[in-house]
């Protein structure tokens, strides 16, 4: 028995003198192997940084000017003729008075500051000069002198964007050659601009209307805003989360802790990982189908979106709180049954706590993924163009149409007017906003909750 | 003495083994003194107690056995705790023997209780088991203490029962010279005085045992000795 | 005297029987871990279960406080009495049941939560206590029964998480006696800890032993012969010996006991 161990072959290699100093060949094979493998990491690494990075840097570039409008500010009189006909100053017979009044009124303030300041308007016609300010600012200044009609008569200072030629010349879309063959803009409109700006006149002021204005159509893009669309998100985000963070939660404890594990169980599981799977678009499909066609939900309102993206986030949030169930300690519901507590206790006192953080992070980050989502949106008519803002939410706004970021990202690209593309960058670097700050939220919460265990 | 075990169990066990060994130790004691006293006074009933009570000694000798045998095969001990316990079963065997001689001295009293006695031999021989007795207590009592000091001086100063026994051999030799008929008494004295002085020797290595206890090694010095070998000097008188 | 108080201690005889198994078979699903076990578990006594791995000490163990319950494919036949009452019964209530039969597991598990909490636990879901002043109570004997009282009797709002590997241990400890089970199962308490805690916990149960009746499983011979007064022997689902421990270690009557005990099968 002995002789056993002490004996065997010789697994030296015969005749080899090895020293430690100079590495053999296997060695430097092996080393030059590992280095290879480490060089193909950094470069994958490289490449999606650099594409990661490359793409920031289109989308600032395109959209960060997208934050800031230029805009014609100037003194008024509010004509009591034009505005207040009766001269009662009653609102209602007030609002009888169109945006066209309004638009002179603006456009005789505009002529008469230019030639109060003294500004050279040669070579512009009368009807280009006022075409510089937007179809928007009439409608703005109804609002303002509908809201407070002791305005009228009064001299008041209104600050009106630029059309978006204007807007594009001082951002350098527009330049004298293009304006050239360009019906909206002439060369000398630009001159003027150049004027303006040196008047003071015409300056790029921060646009929070980009953040809260309704959508615009093509006419005046430099009066599109995301307000609708940050609106109908929010309320979609809150109404998934409310639907799917109970669902999904109930659904992973009975599957974890209680389901008996039979092919029926096991049938379940597979079709939720395969749920997570199915393409986005063929949940706006079934939602279509069932919740506008069926139930007779109204389109495009964002009740309808909450729940098609439900059902698309809802396997996600299952896996990732099944996976958090799991990563529990089993010497922990041990613990818990040794000392008799219930399985309903062990799985309230001790499981879920235990696996929050988990949970958290998972429903944070499929509603992060769900804020994003754009197809099944699409096919609910959420891509419809909404220029009212919904109701609060208290008073059925989840029923009134709305649109979604993403969505109006998608909706301003597919427009003609260049002003657009600038603007669904914005969008897009809005969103990203958005999508950081959830982020963010995830890791803090799942940091705090680590902590105190 | 020393930090208590973690274990409580371990420190009572060892002190329960240690407890029968002095226990031991207080009854083998008792009866070297008994039946050395039996043997001046001519004592048949003490004599015949310290013959009945070589059982009970003999009996704790093979409990401490068992329990030393648990001790190392439930706890086992190690270092100190496992001198420990081999110095318990080397003492409780010195003990047994001594045990043995005093059993064998309360026989030898019994059978010379008929014959006529041999001048002062018997008062020696209760001086000299006197003497050996203090040895013992002295060694169990270094034992106690763990104390070296205590255990080198009971070894050295075994040359004196040593001497008592050579002395005791001569006075038994007269005797023997003088009258014949004294032999046999003589030599049932004279294997009571050598028994004697072998109890000092067992005195003696239960000292050693408390050395290596203490220090873990055994004393490597030549144990001093004052015993003639062979009968060397007594026998040139011859 | 001393040696007298230590054959009292040992004497085994004297005490009553606290779990009785008959015929105790358990099979998960195709395999047949445990066959036809018998054996007494005194009060008041620790008695340890060794063997090799996957002999089936830890399936018995677990059958004693029905957390088999728990694996699904586990199948126990045979009849095991608490007090002569049938444990595996229709009527108990297995949560019942570990308030009795308390558990403390190989890996300290507390709770990631407060000292207190972790001891209070219990007592708190078998509404033990009648208001916070009792919790109090119970969490103090509990902790200082455990031998952990002066140890953290300052940070009681402390994560039990925070404490050292024997700490954690002797936490569990006292999380399982604060609902005063009458059985305590320990599953090889010691094999994650190093060996000073080990002796801690060791001199802990000896200590329990005065109140509970504490069955252990260990991998550790010398564990076994260290802390208990009856030793079984397992090896391939069967009992092979059981007897007082002592004696299984000094002089076995099994062929294969001996064997085990002195390293030549495993």
């Amino acid at each position: 028995m002995t002789d056993m161990s002490a004996g065997g072959p010789d697994i030296r290699p015969a005749g080899k003198e090895s020293s430690l100093l100079a590495g053999s060949a296997r060695t430097r094979a092996r080393n030059a192997r590992e280095w290879r493998m480490k060089a193909y990491g950094i470069g994958a690494i490289v490449l999606s940084l650099s594409t990661l990075f490359f793409m920031l840097a289109t989308i600032l570039m395109d959209g960060v000017s997208a934050f800031r409008q230029a805009t014609i500010s100037f003194p008024l009189t509010v004509d009591a003729a034009i505005v207040d006909k009766a001269g009662n100053r009653n609102p209602e017979e007030m609002a009888k008075v169109t945006t066209i009044g309004y638009k002179r009124l603006l456009a005789q303030g505009f002529v008469a500051h230019l030639a109060a300041e003294g500004i050279d308007t040669a070579g512009v016609p009368e009807k280009d000069l006022v075409d510089m300010l937007s179809d928007d600012g009439p409608a703005r200044l109804r609002d303002m002198v509908l809201a407070d009609p002791s305005l009228v008569g009064q001299v008041v200072e209104v600050s009106v964007y630029a059309t978006g030629r204007i807007d594009g010349y001082l951002k350098g879309r527009v330049t004298r050659e293009t304006a050239e063959r360009d019906t909206n803009v002439t060369p000398e409109q630009l001159d003027l601009a150049d004027n303006l700006v040196a008047a003071g006149l015409l300056t790029m002021p921060f646009n929070w209307g980009f953040l809260t204005g309704p959508d615009a159509s093509d006419l005046r893009p430099e009066a599109s805003g995301l307000g609708v669309a940050i609106i109908g998100s929010l309320y979609m985000m809150v109404m998934v989360a409310l639907f799917t963070v109970p669902v999904g939660v109930a659904a992973s404890i009975y599957l974890e802790e209680f389901a008996p594990k039979n092919r029926l169980t096991d049938l379940i599981e597979v079709n939720i990982s395969n749920l997570a799977a199915v393409p986005s678009i063929v949940f706006g499909i079934l939602g279509l189908a069932i919740f506008i066609n069926f139930m007779g939900l109204p389109q495009s309102s964002s009740l309808v979106g909450a729940l098609v993206i439900s059902l698309m986030t809802l396997p996600t949030i299952i896996i990732a709180t099944r996976a958090a169930i799991r990563a529990v300690p089993p010497s922990i519901r041990d613990a818990a049954m040794g000392v008799g507590a219930s399985k309903m206790q062990v799985v309230f006192h001790h499981v879920l706590p235990l696996a929050m953080p988990g949970i958290m992070t998972g429903t944070i980050l499929g509603l992060a993924s769900a804020l994003g989502e754009t197809a099944p949106l699409l096919l609910i008519g959420m891509v419809a163009f909404v220029t009212n803002y919904p109701a609060g939410p208290l008073e059925g706004g989840v029923m009134d149409p709305a649109t979604a970021l993403p969505v109006q990202v998608y909706s301003w690209a597919s427009r003609s007017d260049p002003a657009f593309i600038e603007r669904s960058s914005g969008a897009i670097i809005v969103l990203l906003v958005f999508l950081v700050i959830m982020n963010v939220a995830a890791i803090l919460l799942r940091r705090r909750f680590e902590r105190r265990w | 003495m020393k930090e208590p075990h973690i274990l409580s169990a371990f420190d009572r066990d060892l002190e329960a083994v240690q407890a029968y060994v002095l226990r031991m130790g207080g009854l083998v004691e008792q009866a070297l003194l008994d039946a050395a006293e039996a043997l001046e006074t001519r004592d048949e009933a003490l004599a015949q107690k310290v013959q009945q009570g070589d059982k009970a000694i003999d009996a704790l000798e093979e409990q401490i056995n068992e329990e030393c045998a648990r001790l190392l095969a439930l706890r086992s001990p190690t270092a100190g705790d496992l001198r420990t316990v081999l110095s318990v079963m080397r003492i409780a065997a010195a003990l047994e023997r001594c045990g043995d001689y005093a059993k064998n001295l309360a026989k030898r009293s019994l059978l010379l209780s008929n014959m006529s006695p041999l001048g002062g031999t018997s008062a020696s021989i209760l001086r000299m088991a006197r003497t050996v007795v203090l040895r013992l207590k002295e060694a169990l009592d270094a034992y106690i203490a763990h104390d070296v000091a205590v255990a080198q001086d009971v070894r050295t100063r075994d040359k004196e029962v040593d001497q008592m026994y050579n002395s005791m051999f001569r006075e038994l030799l007269t005797h023997m010279m003088e009258d014949p008929r004294n032999i046999s008494a003589a030599m049932h004295l004279h294997f009571i005085a050598k028994n004697i002085e072998r109890v000092g020797d067992h005195a003696t290595s239960i000292a050693e045992q408390v050395i290596y206890l203490a220090t873990g090694a055994m004393p490597g010095d030549e144990r001093p000795k004052a015993e003639m070998l062979s009968g060397a000097e007594p026998a040139a008188g011859r | 005297m001393m040696d007298d108080m230590r054959l009292v201690e040992r004497d085994v005889t004297q005490l009553q029987a606290k779990i009785e198994a008959k015929g105790v078979q358990v099979h998960y699903g195709e395999k047949h871990a445990l066959k036809d076990v018998d054996v007494t578990i005194l009060d008041r006594t620790v008695t340890a279960f060794i063997g090799p791995s996957g002999c089936g000490k830890s399936t018995f163990l677990r059958c004693l406080n029905r957390m088999n319950d728990t694996v699904a494919s586990a199948r126990v036949s045979g009849k095991i009495t608490l007090d002569g009452q049938d444990i595996y019964d229709p009527r108990v209530d297995p949560v019942q049941l570990r308030a009795k039969v308390g558990m403390v597991f190989q890996k300290p598990n507390p709770f990631p939560k407060s000292i207190y909490d972790n001891v209070a636990y219990g007592p708190k879901i078998h509404g033990l206590a009648r208001g916070k002043a009792e919790l109090d109570a119970i969490v103090e004997s509990s902790l200082k029964k455990a031998a952990l009282w002066n140890e953290v009797k300052d940070r009681l709002d402390a994560s039990g998480t925070g404490l050292s590997g024997g700490q954690q241990q002797r936490l569990c400890i006292a999380r399982a006696i604060a609902t005063s089970p009458e059985v305590l199962l320990m599953d090889e308490p010691c094999s994650a800890l190093d060996p000073i805690a080990t002796a801690q916990v060791e001199e802990l149960i000896d200590e329990l032993r005065s109140q509970f009746s504490v069955v252990i499983v260990t991998h550790s011979m010398q564990q076994a012969a260290r802390v208990s007064q009856k030793t079984a022997f397992f090896h391939l689902g069967n009992l092979v010996e059981y007897g007082e421990t002592g004696q299984i270690f000094t002089t076995p009557k099994d062929p294969r006991t001996e064997a085990y005990i002195t390293g030549r099968i495993g």
